[in-house]
């Protein structure tokens, strides 16, 4: 059996193993690269080598160990965190998503206008006697035809051409047609401004039809302004993503790009009402759901442990059961809440012949909320608990009964501290995933109910991570740079909150 | 250890290349590649697979999302790399995508445009320029169960009269509810007859920004048809759409509005299709849908993708064109946009009847006024908060129809610039 991995055989198998993950990484790099990812790419080409080079050599043994992981952390951990740190500080929201070159394109393709009867004609695109891309040109109203190169336009004698049955020219001296095939896969033809007259050109509309414009808006690359051509108004970088006019800044160019802007999104967080009173009222209630999520799954977990640490008839059955909500995937049971609360045809207004709209009300929305987290948390603690129990000396609750202690006594000075000493990570854990728990807010009130008349953006419900979502995501305007910095808050305030409770751990382990 | 150092980096460099050989490019250089929703995307595919020469020298690739809002949310989320070169939407996208730089500008022939209403192209333009192309209208109708009720409502009083007389005897749980479009889409009727719309707009088309609706005038309508005497919901109209269409076909609800892609199920389980709009609170009148228009939209990816002439011409040979919407149309069952498709006696009865609807009482879906969260909250979050505040929460018709009423105004205010 161990030469199985030794020798040339395990030899072979690590080249091979090695050599399908670079390839695949390889091939992602590749395709990174060619989406002008270029992080990505970098990334992926020194994980190549890290790989490579970790086993091959023999340079360090516990490198092999933790190379994969350390290469996971910083792709899946790390990298995101950064992102969301630098994009916290960018103008980065609806019309403000691209770069600025490409922002700069945008705006020139659409700074154009046609002519004043908006011209269009017929046309076939081709090559010219000198090879230079052409569109042979059917002004039909005036029965006028000519070959318009970028440079250049040459009208033809009617009796040189030949027709199509609509009276479209299609052929005419020194001009060669271009195959449909190639007209599909080479777009080239379509980015030339074809001549036409007093500063207009045509331009390629679709296949066999060109419209009449000319440029309404240059950009100077030396001032980095916009000009509009005709009336002499000049756009400048307002600093914040967009070209606006200089005399009347809200009157802005679009798209716009994302631009730094530096802690605004952050001073944001604090000086804008209509930020800062919903984020308060969130992250009250963001505290108050991890808080009574924990203790209440806690607490009937623990309950239920101690109920089953005794000798019963049934004591396998009663443990499948309770283990069920575990096994159940989460999502499902949030659906299946959701629509047992259904205020009309819901399970639970049937059974108790009540007809509460428990998510349209704050209080029963709520209440809702933290009785489904219930169902779908206990039983993780009632594993633990019971696990814990069982680790717990027998001993030392022997020695308090012997001592006269009764069993709350043996519960509260014993077997709970105990539990707590080791459960305190777990429990601090359960907090933190509590904190960021989106999909159970998602999937059983997304977040509401909330007064949407009196101007509320926050919901009954929302907790910082599902009102970030809805800031990201959920609305039509979308403010990606304000959401990365909620995102930083909580990262900071979850990672704060686990440190500290992880220290008062430690104080706890002096205990007994 | 050199040898083999080398003879693995060797191996690997080998499968890498031979990996590297078998990259697909992610779209081909004729290929057009088309995003639509859960109900389009198949039915385009269907489409295609009959006749797939609209484009000379182009294929046609269509991607289907499982939802409308899946496809919203790629779209946002598109790039150069993975965004498409058309996609098939509702209109009220155009502003925010078009400020994103996501839609490329595109043009039509005179002949190409006599085919449409200048409001159809109002639809799918943002500052000055057009986007899209339309394909097909979107409204709803309001149909009503023909063995409860024996003849056409001529009010909404009519309809109330009818469910508080036979709740009870016919078991009905509920007069008229929104099987189609949601609260905020497909209840615009349900204002409209009660007398609020968000923006108001002249005979010639044009926006009345001088007016808004009377919140006075629409809770005092609440009141009287919506409420009983303690100012609890009477139960005639639902704040939610859960169930409605079920609660329909069940017979146990008579008036239902549903949207125009919805009348084929209506019709195959047995239904007269008496389609008509909601009726308003003085006979004759009725409440106004929702007659937008939904469009194929040229993206800003096409460009960068090659195909952007193709493209194009796919949209007006294609999504633009009689010939094109008619086929398309046969598989999607929406009455199309297009006047030559329109008349075309392949288009079905249903969609004729959808789209008679539209044209008696309909208002275009301005985006600009409808997205904007400009005065608070936007027209798609304030319309069903209303109904639950006053039908479930029970408060005040009138102090919440005034909130709504100032919300609904500032909209309007603040979207005017995006027009």
């Amino acid at each position: 059996m161990s030469s199985i991995f030794r020798g040339n055989f395990a030899l072979f198998l690590k080249i091979a193993i090695l050599a399908g993950i670079t390839a695949i990484l390889s091939l992602l790099a590749q395709s990174a690269f060619a989406s002008s990812q270029i992080a990505i790419g970098t990334y992926l080409v020194i994980a190549v080598v890290v790989l490579n080079f970790t086993y091959f050599t023999k340079v360090s043994i516990p490198l092999k160990f933790f190379a994969p992981g350390i290469l996971f952390f910083i792709a899946f951990v790390i990298a995101p965190i950064i992102f969301t740190v630098i994009m916290s500080t960018y103008n980065y929201q609806t019309g403000n998503y691209i770069s600025k070159d490409a922002a700069i394109e945008q705006v020139l393709i659409r700074g154009v206008e046609p002519d004043a009867s908006q011209t269009t004609f017929d046309l076939v695109s081709g090559r010219s006697a000198d090879g230079s891309y052409a569109v042979l040109v059917s002004d039909i109203a005036n029965q006028k035809f000519f070959i318009s190169t970028e440079n250049e336009l040459t009208y033809v004698e009617t009796g040189q051409l030949t027709f199509n049955e609509y009276g479209v020219a299609i052929t005419a001296p020194g001009f060669s047609v271009t195959s449909v095939d190639e007209l599909a896969t080479n777009d080239a033809y379509s980015k030339i401004r074809y001549k036409y007259s007093d500063g207009y050109y045509i331009i390629i509309e679709a296949q066999g039809v060109g419209a009449v414009f000319r440029q309404s808006i240059a950009y100077d690359a030396k001032t980095d302004t916009m000009k509009n051509i005709q009336t002499g108004q000049i756009y400048v970088d307002n600093k914040r993503g967009n070209f606006a006019l200089e005399d009347s800044p809200e009157t802005m160019l679009t798209p716009g790009w994302r631009a730094p802007i530096w802690f605004e999104n952050y001073t944001k967080l604090v000086t804008d009402s209509r930020v800062r009173t919903p984020l308060i009222k969130v992250f009250i209630w963001t505290i108050i759901f991890a808080t009574l999520t924990v203790l209440s799954t806690f607490a009937f977990g623990l309950l239920l442990a101690l109920a089953l640490n005794r000798k019963m008839r049934g004591r396998r059955i009663y443990r499948s059961i309770l283990i069920l909500p575990y096994a159940m995937p989460s999502i499902m049971s949030i659906l299946i809440w959701a629509g047992m609360f259904d205020s009309e045809f819901g399970a639970i207004n049937n059974l108790l012949h009540t007809h509460i709209a428990w998510f349209s009300s704050a209080t029963f929305a709520r209440a809702a909320v933290l009785l489904v987290n219930l169902w779908l948390g206990f039983p993780y603690f009632y594993l633990i608990c019971s696990g814990s129990l069982q680790a717990i000396p027998s001993e030392l609750l022997e020695a308090a009964a012997i001592d006269g202690a009764n069993p709350r006594q043996v519960f509260r000075r014993i077997t709970l501290p105990l539990l707590l000493q080791i459960l305190s990570p777990l429990l601090i854990a359960s907090f933190a995933f509590n904190f960021n728990n989106f999909n159970l807010i998602y999937l059983l009130t997304g977040g509401g109910p909330r007064n949407t008349l009196d101007g509320e953006v926050a919901g009954a419900t929302d907790i910082l991570i599902s009102y970030t979502y809805q800031i990201a995501f959920g609305r039509n305007i979308l403010d990606f740079g304000l959401a990365s910095a909620i995102s930083v808050l909580i990262f900071f305030l979850v990672a704060s909150i686990s440190f500290y409770g992880l220290r008062k751990s430690k104080v706890m382990e002096t205990f007994g | 250890m050199k040898n083999r150092l080398l003879k693995g980096l060797a191996l690997a460099a080998t499968m890498s290349f031979a990996a590297g050989l078998t990259i697909v490019p992610a779209q081909a250089a004729n290929e057009i590649l088309i995003w639509a929703d859960e109900t389009r995307g198949p039915n385009l595919v269907k489409t295609f697979a009959k006749k797939s020469d609209w484009v000379p020298g182009s294929t046609i690739k269509v991607v289907s999302f499982s939802s409308y809002d899946a496809l919203k949310d790629a779209l946002d989320k598109a790039s150069g790399t993975t965004g498409p070169d058309i996609f098939v939407a509702g209109n009220d996208w155009v502003p925010a995508l078009a400020k994103s730089g996501k839609l490329a500008p595109v043009v039509l022939t005179a002949a190409q445009k006599s085919g449409f209403t200048p409001s159809q192209f109002f639809d799918l333009s943002y500052g000055g320029k057009l986007y899209g192309v339309p394909v097909d209208v979107n409204n709803v109708g309001m149909v009503y169960n023909t063995k409860l009720v024996k003849s056409a409502p001529k009010s909404y009083g009519d309809m109330v009269k009818f469910y508080l007389a036979n709740k009870t005897k016919m078991g009905l749980k509920a007069g008229l509810c929104i099987a189609g479009g949601g609260m905020s889409w497909g209840g615009l009727s349900g204002f409209s007859a009660l007398g609020a719309e968000p923006y108001q707009m002249n005979a010639d088309g044009s926006v009345n920004y001088d007016k808004s609706f009377d919140p006075t005038a629409f809770a005092k309508n609440v009141s009287t048809l919506l409420l009983d005497k303690k100012g609890k919901s009477n139960g005639f109209y639902p704040a939610t759409d859960t169930g409605c269409q079920d609660n329909y076909l069940a017979g146990k609800v008579p008036f239902a509005i549903i949207g125009n892609w919805h009348w084929r199920t209506f019709a195959e389980a047995g239904f007269d299709m008496n389609i008509q709009p909601v009726p308003g609170v003085k006979p004759g009148t009725y409440g106004k849908m929702f007659g937008s228009v939904s469009g194929a939209f040229l993206t800003s990816y096409a460009e960068a993708h090659g195909v952007a002439v193709p493209a194009k011409s796919l949209l007006t040979s294609f999504f633009a064109s009689t010939k094109g919407q008619v086929a398309y149309q046969a598989e999607e069952g929406r009455p199309p946009a297009e006047s030559g498709a329109q008349k075309s006696q392949l288009v079905l009865g249903g969609q004729k009847a959808m789209g008679a609807a539209a044209s008696l009482s309909s208002i275009p879906q301005i985006g600009a006024f409808l997205n904007t969260n400009a005065g608070g909250a936007n027209y798609w979050d304030s319309a069903p908060a209303y109904w639950t505040a006053v039908l479930v929460d029970g408060k005040n018709p009138l102090v919440e129809a005034k909130k709504l009423a100032a919300i609904w105004k500032a909209n309007v205010a603040a979207g005017k610039a995006d027009l």
